[in-house]
């Protein structure tokens, strides 16, 4: 029996003359494959991001849900917010469960098992899925260049489990597991892992890129640009954390643009046909981190050193996108010119409140 | 391309070799593979199919066994006939995965040959690897030889793929004993495998047209009605192995007890317990000390889960001594010894007629266990039927008198 070809669709880009822009979009498809009812928390990022990214890849969908909060709080047994399959699977086992959708589609729609396109595969894995545990397996599925787009959703820290340190919690983020005190007054002393540039560097042929909540039309086409990509495709997606962060719960879609305007959250693609990273995204403004930070109680323990030093970190971001940096940013890095966020004494009532 | 036409033939091929071409028999959708010492050669052989355009299947190279497991779980819940395996730490690199593949009731299908745990590093077979997932929700039994082999995975597939049972499969050979000794394989006609073995039909497969949501979280007063329907699966497949092992002798010509296998037991006042390719051994060793008198038979058991109590209890009750041959190492477990010895004892409880039970621990590391050993056990059988009572539990053969 010969085999049979396998169809792919291919997702149109919406239209916005402003990437940045929050507006009604007409364009935007009524379907909502991830409906609301789940138990996540009031202004939850990745719940957020779950809705954007389900809709810009619609109905003929698998999701794939290792374990995190994307699982917990959404799969309540008897109930569930999916409009499409979903299946759990292991923390560890991101990229490969995800693999083995696509195996069976791509064999069994060429043995005549199964008739139809070949469905959107998309992964949603949580930043210590993706960064920590699971990593070989998301590698090992990019490698093998399975058609199917992994997500880190990315609220930088094991959430789930009650707010502990991943490696992509930034440098001074307090978490359970690195909570600031006399011999580590910054709390989190290590910078987070450039996980989508190292998956853009270790696997060239894959559509890569990172996303923001505070973007959505920008996350939605490159969502749309991942899954028309005939391979693996791999997306890292800010999504705060009410809870992890500690800030204002409206204040989620705001700190998802603050991230890119402070320069702590580059956004890019990696286009595989060109073999080269686009850096052309701009946000409307550029800002001094401290305004990002001060916004979240994970960070109010951390003195002007420490700001001083996220500063030079976010400065090192605008610079390996080609940004000249302007005379504001160079002068805030300079631990002389900032105040301190609190003392240490007060961080300690804060991380209370995690 | 399907899989091409063979007509019903005799080859000589080792074990490993007989599983791939069960899995080719099989049709497999997607295939896992991860190197592993000896059950590699089962890969080696499916990856030149594949490439050869013997088999459709999708070749995965995975980047360790818990990723070969996890793929295998996906694509089975996918709708997939899948087809994986491992050996010795493998086995256990994977363990996460065990659970939620019964658990989904996934009928993945796993061939194991087995190797000793690190440490030391040893290619030798234990049957130690796959025992420590026993209680996991799996099928599982061992093949004494290749043809046993090929045969036990088709009946794996029938087995697990069963709309009433849908659990995963274990099909478990001893390493180098089975895997790399070759023997005479019947392979069959794609005709009678097409008869035996319908497509695999999952209910509730992920596929966009019928949105289903798999392995949700649940709340601990949910826990005990799934697990109970997970146990009962378990129980359930009793029948449908029995069925499906009759169907298999009328099809294929060859006919097994699904449970155990009877040798020289008739008469028999001393008998072994073990399970897998020792056996062989133990059935030569068996005639020669027939030869010398000694009333001594063997009873190997074919499936250890589901495990047949009832069967274990009826079988052993009518000896006078159980000589379990352990092959698998349970440090501090009920007889200081291996895993046998328990699920043995636990049969033999509700007898009303116990005989005295000793567990030897032989082939360790596995070291072949030779002709010596088999007359040095039957003596020990013998001395405990004598006296009345035992010398003691356990036995390492080889460091006693």
């Amino acid at each position: 029996m010969p085999a049979i070809e396998v169809q792919r669709q291919m997702l149109p880009m919406f239209g916005s003359p402003n990437q940045g822009a929050r507006f009604y979009n007409p364009e935007l498809p009524q379907t909502e494959p991830f409906v609301p009812g789940h138990r996540t928390c009031a202004g939850c990022g990745p719940s957020i991001q779950y809705r954007m990214t389900s809709k810009a890849a619609g109905d003929n969908t698998i999701l794939v849900g290792p374990t995190g909060c994307m699982y917990v709080a959404n799969s309540s047994y008897l109930c569930t917010p999916y409009n499409v399959p979903w299946a759990h699977t292991q923390i560890g086992s991101a990229g490969s469960f995800t693999a083995g959708v696509a195996a069976a589609y791509e064999a069994m729609i060429r043995k005549g098992k199964w008739k139809g396109p070949f469905p959107n595969i998309i992964c949603e894995a949580g930043d210590g899925s993706a960064s920590d545990i699971g990593l070989a397996s998301i590698s090992g599925a990019l490698y093998r260049n399975h058609d199917c787009l992994i997500i880190c959703y990315d609220n930088e820290q094991y959430a789930n489990t009650g707010i502990q340190a991943s490696s992509r919690t930034p440098y001074g983020g307090m978490t359970t597991f690195s909570p600031p005190g006399k011999m580590v007054p910054e709390a989190k002393t290590l910078f987070p892992k450039d996980l989508a540039r190292m998956m853009a560097a270790g696997h060239p042929h894959c559509y890569v890129a990172t996303a923001s909540v505070g973007y959505p039309i920008d996350l939605m086409n490159k969502v749309r640009k991942g899954l028309n990509h005939k391979g693996a495709a791999y997306m890292m997606i800010y999504t705060p954390c009410q809870k992890g962060f500690v800030y204002e719960t409206p204040r989620s879609i705001d700190l998802g643009r603050l991230v890119v305007e402070c320069g702590l959250y580059p956004m890019w693609e990696w286009d595989p046909a060109k073999r080269e990273f686009d850096y052309s995204f701009r946000p409307g403004s550029m800002r001094p981190v401290s305004e990002y930070l001060k916004l979240q109680g994970r960070f109010g323990h951390l003195h002007a050193e420490h700001i001083a030093t996220l500063q030079k970190f976010a400065n090192a971001q605008w610079k390996m996108m080609g940004v000249e940096l302007p005379d504001a940013l160079l002068w805030a890095a300079d631990a002389k010119n900032l105040s301190d966020m609190a003392a240490a004494d007060e961080a300690v009532a804060v991380a209370l409140t995690v | 391309m399907a899989t091409e036409t063979v007509k019903k033939k005799k080859v000589r091929i080792n074990g490993c070799v007989a599983s791939a071409q069960a899995a080719k028999y099989a049709d497999v959708d997607v295939i896992t593979a991860y190197p592993i010492r000896p059950y590699t050669a089962t890969m080696i052989a499916l990856a030149q199919m594949v490439a050869n355009g013997e088999l459709d299947a999708d070749y995965i190279v995975a980047d360790s066994e818990h990723s070969q497991l996890s793929i295998a779980h996906g694509a089975s819940s996918s709708g997939a006939r899948v087809f994986t395996g491992s050996s010795g730490v493998g086995v256990q690199f994977a363990y996460e995965l065990y659970s939620p593949i019964s658990g989904t009731r996934m009928p993945v299908q796993m061939m194991i040959a087995d190797r000793t745990l690190d440490p030391p590093g040893d290619f030798g077979s234990e049957h130690t690897d796959a025992l420590s997932t026993r209680d996991m929700g799996w099928l599982m039994g061992w093949s004494c030889d290749a043809q046993e082999a090929f045969d036990n995975h088709l009946l794996g597939f029938r087995i697990g793929e069963d709309p009433r049972v849908l659990l995963p499969q274990m099909v478990c050979q001893d390493g180098f004993f089975v895997s790399h000794i070759t023997t005479d394989v019947e392979l069959p006609d794609t005709g009678q495998v097409k008869e035996f073995l319908p497509p695999y039909k999952h209910p509730y497969p992920l596929d966009p047209r019928r949105p289903v949501s798999h392995g949700p979280q649940i709340m601990p007063e949910q826990g005990p009605p799934l697990q109970l329907e997970r146990a009962r699966a378990m129980e359930g497949a009793v029948p449908v192995i029995e069925q499906a092992h009759e169907e298999f002798a009328k099809i294929f010509g060859r006919k097994y007890d699904p449970w155990i296998e009877e040798y020289m037991t008739s008469d028999a006042e001393v008998v072994f317990f073990l399970q897998g390719a020792h056996g062989v051994t133990a059935r030569y060793a068996i005639q020669h000390m027939r030869q010398r008198g000694a009333k001594v038979g063997l009873v190997r058991l074919k499936t250890i889960r589901p495990y047949p109590t009832d069967r274990v209890n009826e079988v052993l009750s009518k000896f006078a001594v159980v000589g379990v041959v352990e092959t698998n190492l349970a440090l501090g477990s009920v007889s200081s010894g291996g895993v046998l010895y328990a699920e043995v004892c636990g049969a033999l409880y509700e007898s009303a007629k116990r005989p005295l039970v000793l567990s030897f621990m032989a082939g360790m590391g596995g070291e072949a266990i030779v002709l010596k050993e088999f007359y040095w056990m039957t003596q020990k059988m013998l001395d405990a039927k004598k006296r009345g009572k035992i010398e003691k539990r356990t036995h390492w053969v080889g460091f006693e008198e």
